[in-house]
């Protein structure tokens, strides 16, 4: 066990610096850096240019820019961004907030409708309502997030006269209206990852089902509650764990867009406005934190696979 | 080509059959959308700025007066033709670099998985707004973008196939007959990993689509006023409440063309046995 976690952290950290290194070129490699932009067309003034230049530190080579950034990102201090000043690290923890309330709600929204509808359409395979479960989750998942949303939107306001408030709440400040504004952010990225749970479900169940031990549980007459919980959903437990990790990363993928649609200050927001203002130290700080988060993940699930499934223990 | 065979051996269900008209009738409007969109994408007129849809203009107009339903017939090129694209670019490179890595193993193989792994740390979306976000907009910086995205995955599954198929009996025995490594590469262990990738290929359309479309929407995809639905679906957000067919109608034809492919891929993978 220990040596399978420190070989996967090893190859992580690898794939962690690897890309904190391709962004940090990619970055650097087009033309257009913050100077550029606070000058603007007009900004012919030399002088200004190169001491502003020196002042970000872009006038030293990539590779020391590269090594103090490095240096100061493994103590923990991510820099300050260049525009508000404020230190990287805060930034990142405020936005992160909004975005983990919303990536956890959607994926208890999603796991509680999707897993429940992919057992029942694996359980009636080949009936109307596994056929109208599989409509279900074709169309959820080909929807586009950001459209559902819109259309939620005007559904909303057409049908029930309601609107979501414009301004982003806390939770701690005002419970009631941070709900109110997560409400179809939440709605639409559900919907898209409850289809995908549904349609993974339904595939296990499928194949449960037609398995020898089954067949034994059902000769043996054993209720169908007792053989679709304890036998079936047992052995799709382990697969469903691997699954959850998945979509969880997905979901911080897909917040992107959602925060943007509906202006919810999260991570995906910080990334954008980040990378359209140059803003090196907070786009850099913030697709670390994004990847490490992915990675851990990642590593999470191949440590709860491992508990759940003594077979892949060393 | 090698599609064709097995496209052929799949039964022909009615939800197989839909999906295939539906995609004919995209790559039509792709090679010539002037035929059904008979009203220019372009003509901004202010005082036929947004209209509901009616029998001039199906779809209703844009806060320019634009026409939607041209703009959307227009924008099947810019979006699916993108996204068809792209893929294919990744499909060659990456295809190529998994067949190679895989078959000669080696050094090469350790470094472009390393390259590989590091694209898959970041989210497929995030990865394609740092890309496109770094280097702005444009149709070039786009295909580049999904290109390098979904590279890794066809590298993985090229490689794996090229793995096991250097393994079989059949390579061994074209080596004992003297044939050169690249013969058998180009040859033997090629046409079996093809049918793979083709099918990868399928599977990813529908996601790659998502990220074109999202990339639309966020303003980093095609430089305006080209049309493309995502950018439409965006135009349409600020007024959605007043003007609701601007988002409604491409999110449709992103959705119906996300099932479509979804569809005949599902059909594919049943046929071909993959997972």
């Amino acid at each position: 066990m220990a040596v399978m976690l420190a070989r996967r952290l090893g190859s992580a950290a690898a794939a962690a610096f690897l890309s904190a290194l391709a962004v940090f070129l990619l970055m650097r490699a087009v033309p257009g850096d913050i100077v550029g932009q606070m000058l603007g067309q007009s900004g012919t003034d030399r002088s200004a240019e190169a001491a502003l230049r020196a002042f970000f530190g872009l006038d030293r080579p990539m590779h020391a820019q590269f090594l103090d950034w490095l240096g100061r990102t493994l103590t923990g201090d991510l820099g300050r961004s260049w525009y508000q000043g404020r230190a990287v690290t805060a930034m990142i923890a405020e936005a992160f907030g909004v975005t983990l309330q919303l990536a956890l709600f959607t994926l208890a929204v999603s796991t509680l409708i999707g897993v429940p509808l992919g057992m029942l359409a694996g359980i009636r395979e080949g009936t109307r309502l596994d056929t109208a479960i599989q409509t279900f989750n074709l169309l959820g998942l080909s929807a586009p997030v950001f459209w559902v949303g819109l259309m939620l939107l005007v559904g909303a306001s057409a049908f029930l006269g309601w609107s979501p408030p414009f301004i982003y709440r806390d939770f701690a400040d005002d419970p009631g209206e941070n709900l109110a504004i997560m409400l179809l952010p939440v709605i639409s990225l559900a919907i898209l990852q409850a289809a995908a749970y549904s349609q993974f479900v339904r595939g296990l169940m499928v194949t449960e089902l037609r398995r020898e031990h089954i067949r034994t549980a059902i000769a043996k007459g054993l209720t169908p509650r007792e053989i679709y919980f304890k036998h079936a959903l047992r052995n799709v437990l382990i697969p469903l764990t691997t699954f959850m990790g998945l979509i969880l990363v997905q979901i911080l993928g897909g917040v992107v867009v959602i925060e943007s649609l509906f202006s919810l200050p999260g991570l995906g927001r910080l990334i954008l406005s980040g990378l359209q203002g140059r803003d090196y130290p907070v786009v850099q700080g913030a697709l670390l934190f994004v990847v490490l988060i992915a990675i851990g993940i990642n590593l999470l699930v191949d440590l709860l696979y491992a508990v759940i499934d003594p077979r892949l223990r060393p | 080509m090698i599609a064709a065979p097995a496209i052929a051996g799949t039964r022909l269900t009615p939800g197989l059959a839909l999906s295939l008209l539906l995609l004919a009738a995209f790559a039509v409007l792709i090679v010539v959308p002037g035929l059904v969109a008979v009203q220019s994408p372009y003509d901004v007129d202010p005082s036929r700025a947004l209209q509901a849809p009616s029998a001039q203009h199906l779809f209703g107009t844009d806060d320019v007066g634009r026409d939607v339903f041209a703009r959307i017939i227009h924008g099947t090129r810019v979006t699916l033709g993108l996204v068809a694209g792209s893929l294919l670019l990744s499909a060659l490179i990456g295809g190529g670099l998994g067949v190679v890595a895989g078959y000669a193993g080696g050094w090469f193989d350790l470094a472009a998985g390393r390259f590989a792994d590091m694209i898959l740390t970041f989210p497929p979306i995030i990865a394609g707004v740092v890309i496109t976000g770094v280097l702005g907009q444009g149709a070039g910086n786009l295909v580049l973008a999904l290109a390098v995205v979904y590279l890794p995955t066809f590298f993985r599954i090229a490689r794996s196939g090229a793995l096991s198929e250097a393994a079989r009996t059949y390579v061994e025995a074209a080596r004992a007959l003297g044939f050169p490594e690249w013969n058998i590469l180009l040859r033997q262990v090629l046409p079996n990993v093809l049918p793979l990738v083709v099918l990868q290929y399928v599977i990813l359309f529908p996601l790659a689509l998502q990220i074109q479309a999202a990339l639309g929407f966020l303003g980093l995809g095609v430089a305006p006023p080209t049309p493309d639905w995502g950018a439409t679906l965006e135009q349409g957000k600020n007024f959605i409440l007043v003007a609701w067919w601007l988002s409604f109608w491409p999110g449709l034809f992103l959705l119906a063309s996300a099932v479509a492919v979804t569809v005949l891929g599902r059909a594919l993978r049943d046929r071909l046995g993959g997972d």
